[in-house]
């Protein structure tokens, strides 16, 4: 069915018998021509069939028949003396064969891979003789155009070279597993089906035997062959021919000799063994065209004026590889020789031949005659080895030529894994930190490349039962991943970005995924770094406005970074009797040691302090941004003790600047301060409260006895006691020192310091202990107050406490009245915190009733 | 390489993408590349009576060039940790700059 009506069943479809034959199946040659003569006598419905005497075109009959110039490397007549030996009436076919079957195989697979179209179109061919180019006479008949009209012309000629493209190009592009009969050899059914008589040609249908086709040969007579071989020959004249006629041509038997020489020839060309002669092999490749200037073509070829040897040399031969197989074709003009000689050096067939001729033609073609011996020796070296290998074989070794590739390549990558590590900075700590999918934890970080691609192989050949099964795929899986890890070795080697071409005027960039490339190339005057870094200093605003905060704070940042990069790579603690790892540490020292101080001087801790000025200290300022609280705990880890009491007596002593203290006093009309303050305030106290706390926790008693006279003399305490990052640092400070009474510490002299300073704060803040709070009840957590008030409590003498007890009470009152009005656990949580303070001075909320 | 350094972070993390056409897809991530082109799994299309040509998509790759917004799950972000990536990008390219 089709959509106009045509009959759209493809030629080749209606093939049946040919197309579905097994490897064993003997082809029927001559049923094409009998089915499409049956088809003929139907009446011609179908345009598509080609009557034999419509396409024919007599040039069988211009055979010549006494050409038998090839009888001798047909029938290995021993003119050559390559194989002497004789032979006998028990010749081993099978065997014979069998030695150049792979050969055979070999050279059609090298073939079919070389040409792909080659064997699809010769495939072709037998079905459907029309569509091939090589048959000359072959006219199309078809309503459709086809390109082939021109052939209907009786006295066109074909143009070869233009035919010759046709192989090069596949027509069909499905392989056809099963090659079908070749082009000239229909033609030569052609022939020989013209020379048949009608009823042999109804009887061709049958399967002929090898007598039957004897007979009719030998009826025919030697002089119905015609003169000329079709013209299209060299095509197909394959270089396989050789090594059989040369090297491993068996003898024929008897029968064989009265058959035409040019049949039992070119089907030998085309490297059919003579037990399958009659019996058209279904493995027989598609051999290679042989070069116009073969020494045994027949010169009758070489002398056509019709056929200049550039048309004989189809253009895809010089695309092939000029492998060994193809000596001649870099010896110097072989094909000009042999066709001025012709007259003088005919073809030698057989021996008897070879005696007639004179003495100078007889060295020229034993000349000949040894180099191609030679050439086939060679062949026959070559494919020694050939299959010797299987394809895991070769896939193995290519993965060791990958490994080492990798291997070479591969150092850059690992000695750059810094590199990796800064390309990929997010990804590589995410999953240290997260865990994320990574199969190996230990992996040490920068083996980037490496753990990707290990990954997916663990996961795929990590079952040792199962591997057997996947052991071919393990080889492409394992190749992939060798490939890419090739792919990223070269990744990591430096390119060059640019290209200039000598004598040009211009450069070509070159990009990629990494270093696009760039739309604009504008070179950075050294000058203008230069007079930045010079600009510095003199912007004179301040050093704590805005802008240079933050520049502070990035280098600062960079300056982290820097160390925590450092004391990833730092060496292991050094022996003591190998002096160059003490030196490699001590040179680390050194440098983590620059860095430090150079952490230091950004940090602006030392710059003076200026009293009395609107403008807030730069480490102050530095502390007001949320960057700078987070980065106050990374600070902390890499500077010394002395640098952390720094910083501490800083903060205290500016302790009224503090944004968070500064800015949370509470202001009339409003429970709580802004939801950026509280946010300040909740980042200062997870970020810079705990670094704080860790230090003064293991600081000198002296040192918290020095901090609080700050407190009491730099600063506001009514102010500070107003916010919870104030009396948070208080209540750190208080607590301190009551831990160091308690563990017996604190000379009597420090505490008598102390609690000098105790009573100065105590005196301070007893008018505002009850302001301290958050101004309303219910305004949230004000548990950090009760902490103060406690550590405050356990400080203070008695009498101090009575006083406390009294300023706080009603507070106290309130708090447990309203826990009253609470869900339990709020209520609980809420007494909790007051009973904090109540415990520190011997008292309990139960007693409150 | 920041951006596929932090995507290849959020593999298997449900992300809702927006496309430049106004698409906005919710999947799963499965996988992204250096160009940011993004395979996303068990998609769901936001505004599906818009796009009815995409309710029975279930999977889809995406090219980067046309991603207009990246919806990430807030927790998946490491903030600081890309504070700091994005300082040593930044320096990376300060670096080749010069």
């Amino acid at each position: 069915m089709s959509f106009f009506g045509f009959n759209t069943t493809l030629p080749r479809d209606r093939a049946p018998p040919i197309e579905s034959r097994g490897i064993f199946d003997t082809p029927d040659p001559f049923a094409e021509v009998a089915r499409a003569r049956a088809e003929g006598y139907q009446g011609g419905e179908d345009d598509d069939v080609i009557e034999f005497e419509d396409t024919y075109d007599g040039l069988g009959d211009q055979l010549d028949d006494d050409q038998d110039a090839f009888n001798d490397d047909t029938f290995g007549g021993g003119g050559g003396g390559v194989d002497p030996s004789p032979v006998g009436k028990d010749f081993d076919f099978f065997g014979r064969t069998a030695q150049v079957a792979d050969v055979i195989g070999e050279e059609q697979i090298r073939y079919s891979l070389q040409q792909p179209g080659a064997p699809a179109a010769s495939a072709t061919a037998a079905t459907q003789p029309t569509a091939d180019t090589a048959l000359p006479g072959a006219a199309a008949q078809k309503p459709k155009r086809t390109g082939y009209e021109k052939y209907q012309d009786p006295g066109y000629i074909p143009d070869l070279q233009a035919k010759s493209s046709v192989w090069g190009m596949p027509k069909k592009p499905e392989p056809q597993p099963q090659p079908q009969p070749q082009p000239q050899l229909q033609l030569q059914l052609q022939q020989l089906q013209q020379q048949l008589t009608p009823q042999m040609v109804s009887q061709a249908k049958k399967m002929l035997s090898l007598e039957e086709v004897e007979a009719q040969l030998r009826r025919q007579g030697p002089g119905s062959i015609p003169t000329q071989l079709p013209l299209p020959l060299p095509h197909s004249m394959p270089e396989l021919a050789q090594p059989l006629q040369r090297a491993q041509m068996p003898p024929l038997p008897e029968g064989f000799a009265h058959l035409p020489p040019e049949i039992i020839q070119a089907q030998l060309a085309k490297g059919v063994p003579p037990a399958q002669l009659l019996h058209q092999p279904p493995m027989v490749p598609e051999p290679y065209p042989l070069p116009a200037h073969a020494p045994n073509l027949p010169m009758h070829l070489l002398q056509n004026a019709n056929l200049p040897p550039q048309h004989i040399v189809p253009p895809q031969r010089q695309a092939m590889p000029p492998a060994a197989q193809r000596p001649q074709q870099q010896q110097p003009p072989l094909p000009q020789a042999p066709r001025g000689n012709a007259t003088q050096l005919p073809v030698i067939t057989n021996s008897q031949q070879l005696m007639h001729l004179t003495e100078d033609q007889r060295i020229a073609y034993l000349m000949e005659d040894a180099k191609r011996a030679k050439r086939n020796h060679k062949i026959f070296l070559l494919s020694k080895g050939n299959g010797l290998m299987t394809p895991q074989d070769k896939n193995f070794i290519t993965r060791i030529q990958l490994q080492q590739l990798v291997a070479a390549a591969g150092n850059v990558a690992d000695s750059d894994s810094e590199a990796v590590l800064a390309e990929d900075f997010y990804y590589q700590v995410y999953s240290q930190i997260r865990g994320a999918p990574r199969q190996h934890p230990h992996q040490p970080l920068g083996h980037f490349a490496q753990t990707y691609l290990l990954q997916t192989g663990n996961r795929l050949g990590g079952h040792g039962s199962r591997r057997q099964f996947q052991s071919a795929d393990n080889h492409m899986q394992r190749m992939q991943q060798q490939v890419q890890r090739a792919v990223e070795a070269a990744k990591q080697k430096p390119k060059n970005k640019q290209l200039i071409i000598e004598g040009s005027l211009g450069k070509i960039s070159f990009s990629n995924a990494k270093t696009p490339k760039p739309m604009l190339n504008i070179k950075r005057p050294e000058s203008s770094e230069g007079a930045k870094t010079m600009k510095k200093p003199h912007t004179d605003l301040s050093v704590s406005d805005r802008k240079s905060v933050l520049t502070n704070l990035e280098s600062v940042y960079n300056s982290l970074m820097e160390m925590e990069d450092m004391e990833r790579t730092m060496p292991p603690p050094p022996d003591e009797n190998d002096p160059e790892a003490i030196q490699k540490h001590m040179e680390w020292r050194q440098k983590i040691r620059a860095l430090n101080q150079k952490l230091w001087r950004e940090l602006k801790v030392m710059e003076p302090i200026v009293p009395n000025t609107n403008t807030p200290h730069p480490f102050i300022a530095f502390l007001s941004y949320p960057k700078g609280k987070k980065a106050i705990p990374r600070i902390f880890r890499h500077i010394d003790q002395e640098q952390r009491v720094t910083i501490l007596t800083m903060i205290v002593v500016h302790l009224d600047s503090l944004d968070v203290v500064r800015r949370a006093q509470p202001v009339p009309g409003e429970t709580q301060p802004s939801l950026a303050v509280r946010e300040a305030i909740d980042l200062f106290s997870q970020a810079v409260m705990p670094s704080l706390l860790g230090y003064v926790n293991e600081a000198p008693f002296n040192i918290i006895i020095g901090l609080l006279g700050l407190v009491i003399a730099q600063t506001q305490v009514h102010m500070i006691s107003k916010t919870r990052i104030g009396l948070g640092i208080l209540t750190m400070l208080l607590s301190r020192a009551e831990i160091v009474k308690e563990a017996g510490q604190a000379t009597e002299r420090d505490w008598q310091q102390w609690v000098e300073k105790f009573n100065v704060l105590f005196d301070t803040l007893e008018p505002t202990f009850a302001d301290i709070f958050p101004s309303s009840i219910n305004a949230g957590d004000d548990m950090y107050v009760w902490q103060f008030l406690a550590a405050v409590g356990i400080g203070a003498s008695p009498e101090q406490q009575q006083r406390l007890v009294i300023a706080v009470k009603d507070r106290v009152m309130e708090t447990v009245t309203y826990s009253k009005t609470l869900p339990a656990d709020m209520a609980s949580q809420r007494l909790g915190n007051v009973n904090l303070f109540m415990r520190a001075i011997g008292l309990d909320v139960e007693l409150l009733g | 390489m920041l951006f596929f350094s932090f995507f290849k972070t959020l593999t298997n993390q449900t992300v809702t993408i927006e496309l430049k056409n106004d698409i906005r897809i919710r999947g799963t991530l499965k996988s992204v590349d250096q160009y940011l082109n993004i395979k996303l799994d068990d998609v769901d299309v936001l505004d599906l009576d818009k796009y009815p040509h995409l309710s029975s998509v279930k999977n889809m790759f995406i090219r980067g060039s046309v991603v207009r917004y990246v919806m990430l799950p807030r927790s998946e972000v490491d903030i600081g940790l890309l504070e700091d990536a994005t300082r040593r990008e930044a320096a990376n390219q300060a670096g080749k700059a010069r």
